[in-house]
């Protein structure tokens, strides 16, 4: 029960994370590789505005994600916008963003640098309670349920809203979308903006969660990012939701039963069968390419 | 300059080719540090010490082992994987090299995490040595019939499939190419930073290699050497003109990365002057003929290139191709017409094996489209233009044009290798009989310019010299006059005119109904899927069901594009 819990709260920030990921995904087919970088940066800001700024964790993590969203429009201004008629986009945008999240990641460097930083004790109030056996923490179900208000509310608008409308517009052909009055400069920097605010939030989360935050904690969560929306389905944002849990699950599980040092092979045993048996993953609808 | 530096753009470069390997054919695969590891580590285990071989002597075995052991690896990841495309490749590959490196992370005979001591054996000549011999590999496989269609693929695979080129061979080969070189670059790595550890080849490893083949150019076979020596010489230059340690060294890189992809498309190789195949002059006089190949069956004057009989495709609910029965003999020219919609391009992609019928019996050139490969329909002898161009844009005219002759020309890569005359002889007459092809529709002189810049005509002119390039037995041009204004369009038909001339089997399609009554000996009528007439010209302009169709009653629905070739 413990570890199904842990796995929940666990996978539920992977989700959070995976799901700004394949938002620019399945919208702009495009991979941001800045995106952990932007993951890293909310974090170190995130304790900075309390412990400097002695702000209140409910009023820092909506700063951070405001924070987030300024991020993604940098990176679609200066990476992916200049780009985008390319033949090559694809790759140039990919490698790009690896430029742009390094020089992220070098000025946080020449803020804070290079240790280790953590939320003050008191930052959040540590109360525990049981369920079922369980410890579980007030930190973590405000993990869960943040991440999940904030997932539902993303699948919402773009379901349902007139932008959410637009961006599945530009997904399906950015030149009709054009043609139909879109402007789709302003839907693709707005995409990049909510991407970047969900990556934000999963940052600041994942530093309280583990209680520190590193210059390369972006890195490490970049291929399991890869990993969920790969499982979950490229594009798909249920998908990214089920997939973040299942890694979360499978990982909290891997430790328990094979040992940590095997932990990541489960992950990417899992990912490399999957793609080889269904490469659309759970969710996903495989795009056919047209003769 | 150190000694280590040099060594270090020498290995980073090779690294860089193994990504080059695949990228010239249009693929990514992050799997590089997995076959390097691989590599690295068996060879490092199994290759006989220095002390008892000699150093030189030992290297060598460790080499042998590292590439076929990255290359095996290659193949056993390959197999399974080269249906994959894009993002979901390069992931799946990088699943690959992170699940080797936590296997080498937790096994004995690697030393775990604190890795495996090796003597240091590798100077910078061997470096430079191993990375001249990996650069010439890929300088000569440029222009030979292979390096293109590698790059036809990566420029537009269908197109690449449609003139012959065997895709998922070539994907494979240049797959294992990849482990080989990646080997090569992890027992060079071994042998010289004297203790080898997995996380030697993590994922950021294998992002840099990325980086540095693209930095350099991912298309021209230097690039990746440029990109390695610059992205492994500014950290250098940086410390050497008094930048401290810190922030700002890994800022400037990681800026100058970004300023190199968005303001140099092509890589810093795009500085140099490139190097274009031209049509040597009176390159059009050598007329030896091309090789047609001893595949491809012989089909007499009169008897049937095409029979289908009862050809259906349905799309969903949607009937585009219903119960067709057609024939073209040897040396007919037949014209397929009917209003937007009727399932022309559909009835043409299932004769060129594009996509498989519903039902109905198919017989091409002795192959059965949609059972048989499009590449093998294709070496059979069916050549086709497309409804909307489907050219290589980066390739030159030129280079287009040897592309649609690949099936008709031998493979000279490894006999440039090794400098044989007759490969030199064999690039020629191919040359030359692109050129006449290129002559033959009027583009000549364009032979050099990029496809994607030539004007819409051209580009249409283009692709018939392309499909005339593979020697076909059946050529099928689908709407080749759409878009041309009428001088344009009366060229095109005088041209089409003298093909059907010299007794060349060709499936018109068209939309210019002057055109088709001018050249066709039979004209084939569809409309909603199914053929309302077929006859002469003359009769078909009398048959009051084409008339009906064209000009009377209801016009069919349009929107029915989208199960058209695009």
């Amino acid at each position: 029960m413990q570890q199904l819990l842990n796995g929940l709260f666990l996978g539920s920030i992977y989700a959070l994370f995976a799901i700004g990921f394949t938002l620019v995904f399945g919208i702009l087919d495009r991979l941001n590789l800045a995106h952990p970088a932007v993951f890293a940066a909310a974090a170190f800001v995130g304790i900075e505005l309390v412990t400097v700024g002695g702000l209140s964790i409910w009023v820092a993590l909506p700063l951070v994600a405001v924070f987030g969203a300024v991020l993604g429009l940098v990176i679609e201004r200066v990476v992916f916008r200049p780009l985008k008629d390319r033949p090559d986009a694809h790759f140039a945008g990919l490698i790009g963003s690896i430029g742009l999240g390094g020089m992220f990641i070098a000025l946080l460097l020449w803020r804070y640098g290079p240790d280790t930083r953590r939320f003050p004790v008191d930052a959040f109030p540590s109360t525990a309670f049981e369920i079922g056996g369980a410890r579980v923490t007030l930190l973590q179900v405000a993990i869960l349920v943040i991440s999940v208000v904030l997932m539902a509310g993303l699948t919402w608008l773009v379901a349902r809203s007139r932008l959410g409308r637009a961006m599945r517009a530009v997904a399906e052909n950015p030149r009709a979308a054009t043609v139909l009055g879109l402007d789709v400069n302003r839907v693709t920097a707005t995409t990049f903006a909510l991407s970047s605010a969900l990556g934000a939030v999963a940052g600041a989360l994942f530093a309280m969660n583990v209680n520190s935050a590193q210059l390369g904690m972006g890195s490490a969560i970049e291929l399991k990012g890869l990993a969920v929306i790969i499982v979950g389905g490229m594009g798909s944002l249920p998908g990214a939701l089920v997939g973040g849990l299942i890694l979360g699950l499978a990982e909290v599980f891997a430790v328990q039963y094979v040992g940590s040092s095997w932990r990541d092979l489960v992950a990417f045993g899992l990912l490399f069968l999957l793609l080889i048996v269904r490469p659309q993953g759970l969710f996903g609808s495989r795009r056919v390419r047209e003769v | 300059m150190s000694e280590s530096i040099l060594v270090f753009i020498a290995l980073n470069a090779i690294f860089a080719y193994s990504f080059y390997a695949v990228l010239v054919a249009g693929q990514l695969s992050l799997g590089q540090a997995g076959f390097a590891a691989l590599g690295g580590f068996t060879a490092a285990a199994l290759a006989p010490a220095p002390s008892d071989l000699g150093e030189l002597p030992a290297l060598l075995v460790g080499i042998v082992i590292g590439m076929v052991v990255g290359a095996l690896a290659a193949v056993v990841l390959g197999l399974p994987t080269m249906h994959l495309r894009g993002v979901f490749l390069a992931i799946a590959t990088l699943g690959f090299a992170e699940a080797v490196r936590i296997l080498l992370i937790n096994a004995e005979w690697t030393g775990g995490a604190n890795g495996m001591s090796v003597p240091k054996v590798v100077t910078p000549a061997i470096a430079w040595t191993c990375l001249a011999l990996v650069a010439y590999w890929f300088w000569r496989q440029g222009p030979t019939s292979y390096g293109r269609a590698l790059a036809a693929i990566r420029e537009d695979e269908l197109a690449a499939r449609a003139m012959g080129v065997d895709v998922g061979r070539h994907r494979l080969s240049a797959f294992v190419t990849a482990g080989a070189v990646a080997g090569l670059y992890g027992v060079l790595w071994a042998y010289y930073v004297r203790l080898l550890a997995p996380e030697d080849f993590s994922f950021t490893t294998a992002i840099d290699g990325l980086v540095m083949a693209v930095v350099g150019g991912s298309t021209v076979w230097i690039g990746p050497l440029l990109g390695a020596a610059f992205m492994t010489s500014v950290p250098e230059i940086l410390r050497a003109v008094g930048v401290e340690a810190g922030w700002i060294r890994p800022f400037i890189s990681s800026a100058l990365l970004l300023v190199v992809i968005i303001f140099l498309p092509g890589g810093l190789a795009s500085l140099l002057p490139r190097l274009r195949v031209k049509a040597p002059a009176g390159a059009m006089e050598d007329e030896r003929p091309v090789d047609r190949g001893s595949s491809r069956k012989l089909v007499g004057p009169g008897e049937p290139v095409v029979r289908v009989s009862g050809g259906s495709k349905d799309y969903g609910g949607v009937h585009a191709v219903r119960d067709v029965d057609l024939t073209v003999a040897s040396g007919e020219v037949v014209g397929l017409i009917g209003p937007n919609g009727a399932g022309k391009t559909t009835l043409v992609n299932l004769i060129s094996g594009l996509v498989p019928p519903s039902s109905g019996s198919f017989d091409v050139l002795g192959t059965t489209p949609g059972r048989t490969a499009v590449h093998k329909v294709a070496q059979a002898g069916v050549s086709r233009t497309f409804q909307h161009s489907k050219l290589f844009p980066r390739l030159s005219a030129l280079e287009n044009v040897l592309v649609g002759a690949h099936v008709v020309s031998r493979p000279t890569f490894l006999r440039r290798l090794v400098w044989l005359p007759g490969a030199r002889r064999d690039e020629a007459r191919v040359v030359a009989h692109a050129a006449r092809c290129l002559d033959r529709v009027g583009l000549a002189d364009r032979s050099g310019e990029d496809a994607g810049s030539l004007s819409y005509g051209d580009q249409r002119r283009l692709e018939i010299a392309r499909a005339l390039a593979a020697e076909p037995s059946l050529l099928i041009l689908d709407e080749p006059a759409a878009g041309m204004n009428h001088v344009e369009a009366g060229a095109l038909s005088e041209l089409i005119g003298s093909l059907a001339a010299e007794g060349l089997t060709i499936l018109l399609i068209e939309h210019n109904v002057g055109m088709v009554m001018r050249t066709c000996d039979r004209i084939v009528v569809l409309n909603f899927g199914e053929v309302i007439a077929a006859g002469t010209p003359e009769e078909i302009i009398e048959d009051p069901a084409v008339v009906e169709a064209y000009l009377g009653g209801d016009a069919p629905p349009p929107g029915h594009e989208s199960e058209e070739v695009r």
